[in-house]
């Protein structure tokens, strides 16, 4: 335990001087994105395209839950940590011992009204660890620190109001001495944030919105500075009179951060309601990335993907931080794979788009204009009360690839692995009115199918914009990926297998059936005999059964019919959360 | 689960209170109603319920106030959308993140006073209480439109 540690501390001081460096040691995983940058790649590589075919499932656990199985276990000093859907159990398993037995269980109060606010299942995106302690939220509000040796809680506390229609699934983001964290709310009308929190005590040291008055989003004259946008009061001028104080902006994605630069990353979500034309204008900072100090909250830079987001293109998607080099130039890069369906490589340090390419058929857009930042708009595709039904927009309010299913980043193969959805939508946007406590919408947009293999796992090189190779799926894919110095990447599917392939070319190597859809994301990690394992969640669930689904992801008593495009899915895959483990 | 015991009488209470303001606004066509039995409605006895000892509880009947508008279930398919129920239920209340109104099963109920409770006092797994934002009229409509809705189309086998 103490060569970990001191593995750890290593690790950490490397941190410091790259952001590329990794946070904590291969062996293990500490935190959702596996490191600051969020690239979900591991060192590890006993596992290769020559090996991979002896992998074999070692260990199961159910965790008597049916919600979708979102986000990724964490392994810390030779202990997994699982967080259920609700009612959010935290789990510690012993990985020294025999069947790897619980070492304790905390079984949190969490309200059940929050099951009916979350908009898109009761998921919950994982925990964090730091200084000892698991970090996590639960998903009617509250981030809770547990002492990771005893499961005794340190603190709790109340970050989001249920009666404002803030849930909060997403997984906390530490850096130094804060947590950071975000509400979900999209579909409810709430005034979007993020807060920094005390380590130590779970005090809430600073808010900071993402729509409004300067003085609320923390836009500091001389610190903030827009590439493209000029002006202040951005969040409060791009929205007619109050709008803004309904106006969305959700946090419920992936954080990264870089250590020079001292910056935290993080997408915001969709603005409301989805009837554009109750909120005409850019609807600043709703679907964007935004780069804050996390010491005290103050906004550096931002940048909106999605002007006046008339179709739910929430920007929560990670924002992976890598060195490329781009055009010829070497650049410190941030890429992005957005629900809008193109693909983003900026410099983040000033937010400039260096190329956007899309990544799935986009109409919706042209193209994204490198001299203003703004999309090139199909006016055939906008939408509102005053259009109707606009038909076949692509991609869907679900988008290209899920914020919910965050790519990975291999520098040995320098490309991104992402899951992708080839699928349009239909949007009737009608007239809706704000009342406390229920959705604040306006909105029926079924999808359809526009390719008989509705989903693939793509390979992506960020500094060209292009395809490298694809794996086509069935059903949409949405499930995390894994990147491993052996040359493995892995995913899983919605009808219930988890994948290995070449990282280089694309072919399929392995599959197992795990049991159920999985919407979790991979990780690997060595064991305490000092064998490489690679960890998986299984449990359908998420916005995509709530909308496909032939019953509700955590009800199998509330049967439905079927969404069409997805009506042949239930043959593939039932409910019910398991936790497997993987070696060779 | 939140429901507990002791809060039960109160939760009778409230609705002993919005019962007699539906047989206030329905009072004149009284004699119909007693007349037409099975549009009463038993607000506390539910013939789906395990009577304790076999007993049934004491009932009370009360009438839907809006058993004799005809524009009753339409006006409820409007109160529908812009009450925000289609937001959690889908459009057509065929379900997303709230249970399904059409599959002909129930969390609490389907009797037309069990909706009408799960309406005005809400529930504990989010559905909202919008007793304080509709009137019991309005409540009855909301009843009327998710009872007009075409029955179930899934079946105990589903084959492939």
């Amino acid at each position: 335990m103490s060569l970990h540690r001191s593995a750890l501390l290593l690790a950490l001081s490397l941190g410091t001087s790259s952001a590329l460096a990794q946070h904590a040691s291969d062996g293990e995983w500490t935190m959702p994105s596996k490191d600051y940058s969020a690239s979900r790649f591991s060192g590890l590589a006993q596992i290769t395209p020559a090996t991979v075919k002896s992998l074999h499932p070692v260990w199961t656990f159910s965790t008597g839950t049916l919600g979708g199985h979102e986000g990724q276990p964490l392994v810390v000093n030779n202990t997994m940590y699982v967080v259920t859907p609700y009612p959010n159990v935290l789990y510690a398993f012993d990985l020294t011992k025999d069947g790897y037995p619980l070492k304790w269980k905390y079984r949190p109060p969490v309200d059940p009204n929050s099951l009916g606010i979350a908009c898109c299942d009761a998921v919950n995106r994982g925990a964090v660890y730091a200084d000892g302690k698991i970090v996590y939220n639960l998903l009617d509000g509250h981030t809770v620190a547990i002492d990771a040796a005893t499961g005794k809680q340190l603190w709790m506390t109340k970050i989001a109001d249920l009666a404002q229609g803030e849930t909060t699934p997403m997984a906390p983001f530490i850096v130094k001495d804060r947590v950071l964290v975000g509400a979900s709310g999209g579909e409810f009308g709430i005034l979007g944030w993020v807060k920094g929190l005390d380590l130590a005590t779970g005090t809430i040291v600073w808010t900071a919105t993402n729509i409004g008055p300067d003085s609320l989003v923390l836009a500091k004259a001389g610190t903030f500075k827009a590439f493209y946008d000029k002006g202040a009061q951005l969040g409060q001028t791009t929205w007619p009179t109050d709008t803004w104080k309904h106006g969305g902006a959700p946090v419920w994605g992936w954080m990264s951060y870089d250590p020079e630069l001292d910056l935290v990353y993080y997408g915001v979500g969709n603005p409301g309601p989805y009837n554009a034309d109750q909120r005409m204008g850019d609807n600043k900072w709703t679907a964007s990335v935004l780069a804050r100090h996390p010491g005290d909250g103050s906004l550096v830079w931002a940048y909106q993907f999605t002007p006046h987001d008339s179709w739910d293109f929430d920007a929560a998607a990670e924002m992976v931080l890598v060195d490329l080099t781009v055009k010829g130039k070497a650049r410190k890069a941030l890429v992005h794979f957005d629900k809008n369906g193109f693909a983003y490589t900026m410099d983040r340090a000033t937010g400039e788009v260096i190329l956007a390419e899309p990544y799935v058929h986009v109409n919706w857009a042209s193209k994204i204009d490198l001299a203003t930042g703004r999309p090139v708009l199909n006016d055939a595709k906008a939408t509102g009360a005053s259009k109707g039904n606009v038909k076949d927009i692509c991609p869907t309010l679900e988008g290209g690839k899920s914020p919910a299913s965050p790519v990975a980043y291999s520098p040995v193969t320098k490309l991104f692995y992402a899951s992708t959805n080839s699928m349009c939508m239909d949007y009737a946007a009608v007239q809706t009115a704000h009342l406390a406590g229920t959705p604040f919408m306006g909105i029926n947009s079924p999808y359809h199918a526009t390719d008989p293999q509705m989903g693939a796992f793509i390979a992506w090189d960020a500094s060209t914009g292009k395809r490298a190779w694809e794996i086509k799926e069935k059903f949409p894919v949405w499930s995390g990926s894994l990147a491993t110095r052996g040359n493995v990447v892995f995913y899983g599917t919605l009808d219930g297998w988890f994948k290995a392939a070449n990282a280089t070319t694309g072919a399929v190597l392995w599959r197992f059936k795990v049991g159920s859809g999985v919407v979790g994301d991979p990780i690997t990690f060595i064991g305490a005999d000092g064998k490489q394992y690679v960890a998986i969640y299984a449990g359908i669930g998420g916005d995509w059964l709530l909308l496909s689904g032939d019953y509700r992801s955590d009800d199998p008593a509330d049967v439905r019919d079927p969404a069409d495009f997805a009506r042949d899915l239930a043959r593939h895959t039932s409910q019910g959360g398991i936790v497997w483990i993987f070696a060779l | 689960m939140r429901l507990s015991s002791p809060q039960l009488p109160a939760a009778l209470l409230i609705l002993a209170a919005s019962a007699s303001a539906c047989r206030e606004q329905s009072a004149a066509p009284a004699a119909s109603a007693t007349r037409s039995a099975e549009n009463s409605l038993v607000i506390s006895r539910h013939d789906d319920r395990v009577f304790a000892g076999g007993l049934m509880p004491p009932a009370e009947r009360v009438v839907n106030s809006e058993i004799h508008n005809a524009k009753a279930a339409e006006e409820g398919a409007t109160l529908f959308t812009s009450m925000n129920c289609d937001g959690c239920h889908g459009g057509g209340a065929v379900g997303a993140v709230g249970p399904s109104l059409t599959d002909g099963r129930w969390r609490y109920g389907g009797a037309d006073a069990d909706i009408f409770r799960s309406i005005a006092e809400g529930r504990p797994k989010g559905m909202p209480s919008f007793g304080g934002a509709l009137q019991p009229a309005m409540i009855w409509r909301l009843v009327a439109y998710i009872k007009s809705l075409p029955p179930p189309k899934d079946v105990p086998t589903e084959s492939w």
